[in-house]
């Protein structure tokens, strides 16, 4: 092992060190993990087809006594204990959360890693290449941060039609300018230090320069943030299926499943709250975890 | 800046005119007793119908003869737009009734106020929040407003309104009324409101302020209560971003020299923090004030539904169902343009308070 190569290990072993040390980034790891095996266990906990069967005998039902909600219309269904009640379709709303999380998981997952893709190649090309690129990819982006993005996720789903796949792009065409923006940013300052203009030195071409040098040294930023923007997604997804854009009320999706709820908010509390609460702590999940990469990989804000 | 709002309104001019078939271009201009040869006329004055068009149901069928290409029906859409004739609105209940320009004049001031509010909130908690967090650094009250920046920003927008309605109209209440009201831009029932505060002329369109212009003290109180949940709800996010960067920025610039040198010339602390490092940590923060603010338009939408707030963001999703491609386009314009102006202002701002920066 070279020297080299021993004081980046080190660095790694110093940067876990620090990583277990701090009780919040682990909290935030924890959640994420969770989140992740959530989503990729759930087929194989709960039967993925059970949203299809409603019961309306069984709508609006809570016989946990654990919690008392202090509102009169509780009623109690018997039979097996529902620990976060049912839905106003009669289904059991623990079991359609644990369905709904691998799909936004899924959807987020899908924009965030389009949106990097999108940005490290665009970013660094504009920011390498320079000139006339460089301009028209800034304008580009100068566009699309000007809008407001949820209109625009609203005018594309009305317009092309609600379903999972153009929900994912309507998120998806907002959120890519502020990858390219960060990235381009970092390849600018990178591109200046002294190792990019020996590697021109010795002879090294364009394309690998960038790709095999500037781009992995850059790239840290880009994942804090792409961490940080898995909750972000989430939030803005669930958001527009609260306000009625999701392909079907029934789909156990988190804001879907909030918004049925919330027309009931009055009279079954749980139907928002625990959709919710799911979105908040995933959300929080992956927020944490990003503060802490950040906190960790940044020497500047080690303490 | 004018590059930004052409690209804008291309785009969602493709997205409405590009995709849909063309009788939706003519939809806020057609009146009620139009036949379908005034329509044509209406059709090619408008230009999304040629010359060479002989009769309205093929312009109605989409027949390629029929149609000019979508990007003379930009240029003469721009000509009808730029000259004010946004035609008649199409939002359900008011179709036709009001002309769009009219509607979303009369829904802006609304969402202005709403959106001013939240930045006051956003300022006021997020930058002395930031600021505790920094000098006193992992101790309890950085670990705080660490819980409430980062809850702000991994709550979901719309279950944070829902709950507040829970709680303070449900739960928290004074003699069977809730303490706050739930929906509205006017509180008239809840438990601490005025039941009738009478009325106001306009001056601004902001209720807040024309009340206070018209002197009408219960008109102002009623819808001061009615913004507490809406506010706070659209600025929770925007608090925790700002937190973070103010906490960050003044982290960095409290282990400068400078301010090792102040300190150790015996300044007060409440000096050094005040006038010598908030001054250069607070550059960042104007910097994210600028995004904040499209952020808080752009947030807008969801709140205003949720609560029934009558601005622009509630009507803009109404307008998306009934494909009043006007309004759409008129909000995002205007949405865009507030946004950019905005940037403008911060960079201004920016060079004025950072002598460092000239351009």
């Amino acid at each position: 092992m070279n020297q080299a190569q021993s004081s980046r290990f080190q660095e790694a072993r110093y940067a876990f060190y620090l990583f277990r040390r701090n009780p919040v980034v682990l909290a935030g790891a924890i959640i994420s993990m969770a989140a992740l095996i959530l989503s990729i266990l759930s087929p194989y906990i709960v039967n993925p087809s059970l949203w299809r069967i409603t019961d309306l005998t069984k709508r609006l039902c809570w016989n946990n006594h654990m919690i008392n909600w202090g509102i009169r219309n509780v009623f109690d269904c018997g039979g097996s204990t529902y620990i976060l009640g049912t839905d106003s379709y009669g289904r059991d709303l623990l079991k359609m959360i644990i369905i709904a999380i691998p799909l936004d998981m899924q959807i987020s997952l899908e924009v965030v890693f389009s949106a990097v893709l999108i940005g490290v190649v665009f970013g660094s090309v504009a920011a390498y290449a320079g000139g006339i690129i460089d301009e028209f990819v800034l304008r580009i982006t100068d566009i699309f941060l000007a809008v407001p993005g949820i209109l625009l996720a609203i005018v594309m789903m009305v317009i092309l039609g609600r379903t999972i796949p153009i929900l994912t792009f309507a998120v998806l065409v907002t959120w890519w300018p502020t990858y390219v923006r960060l990235m381009r940013s970092q390849v600018l300052s990178e591109k200046e230090k002294p190792y990019v203009e020996s590697l021109k030195a010795i002879g090294a071409g364009r394309f690998r320069i960038l790709f095999r040098h500037i781009i992995p040294n850059s790239i840290y930023p880009i994942i804090v943030q792409a961490t940080l923007d898995i909750g972000s997604v989430i939030l803005t997804v669930s958001a527009l299926t609260f306000i009625g854009l999701t392909p079907s009320p029934l789909l156990p999706e988190l804001g879907t499943l909030a918004s049925s709820g919330a027309q009931y908010v009055f009279t079954a509390p749980w139907l928002t709250i625990f959709p919710g609460l799911a979105i908040l702590i995933i959300s929080l999940g992956f927020n944490l975890l990003g503060d802490g990469i950040r906190d960790v990989f940044d020497p500047r804000l080690r303490r | 800046m004018v590059f930004v709002l052409f690209g804008l309104s291309i785009i969602v001019f493709y997205l409405t005119r590009g995709l849909l078939p063309p009788n939706t271009a003519l939809a806020p201009y057609i009146t009620p007793r139009m036949d379908d040869a005034a329509k044509l006329s209406l059709a090619k004055g408008l230009g999304v119908a040629t010359s060479a068009c002989q009769s309205f149901e093929d312009f109605s069928m989409g027949k390629s003869y029929c149609i000019t290409p979508l990007w003379n029906q930009y240029l003469s859409w721009l000509l009808t737009v730029l000259s004010g004739n946004w035609g008649y609105t199409l939002l359900p209940g008011i179709s036709g009734s009001q002309t769009t320009w009219d509607v979303f004049a009369g829904r802006f001031p609304f969402t202005a106020e709403l959106a001013i509010a939240a930045s006051i909130l956003t300022i006021a908690i997020g930058i002395p929040l930031g600021i505790i967090s920094a000098t006193h650094n992992n101790k309890l009250p950085d670990h705080l407003s660490r819980i409430v920046s980062l809850g702000g920003y991994s709550i979901p927008q719309f279950w944070f309104a829902v709950m507040l309605q829970l709680i303070f109209v449900i739960y928290v209440n004074v003699n069977g009324q809730g303490l706050l009201p739930a929906n509205g831009a006017l509180a008239t029932s809840c438990a601490i409101c005025i039941p009738n505060p009478g009325t106001i002329s306009t001056f601004t369109g902001l209720p807040v302020i024309d009340s206070l212009l018209s002197g009408n003290i219960s008109y102002f109180w009623d819808s001061l209560i009615a913004l507490i949940l809406p506010s706070l709800t659209l600025a929770i996010t925007s608090i925790g971003a700002l937190t973070r960067i103010v906490r960050s920025s003044m982290m960095e610039v409290l282990r400068q020299d400078y301010i090792l040198l102040a300190r150790s010339k015996g300044i007060k602390e409440r000096v050094v923090i005040y006038r010598h490092a908030l001054r250069n940590a607070i550059l960042p923060a104007i910097t994210v004030s600028g995004l904040i603010i499209a952020f808080l338009l752009g947030g807008a939408v969801i709140i205003e539904i949720i609560f029934s707030w009558p601005g622009v963001g509630q009507a803009s999703l109404s307008a998306a169902y009934v494909l009043d491609i006007n309004f759409l386009e008129l909000y995002v314009l205007v949405t865009a343009l507030i946004i950019v102006v905005a940037n403008l202002v911060v960079d201004i701002i920016y060079a004025k308070i950072d002598p460092r920066i000239r351009y």
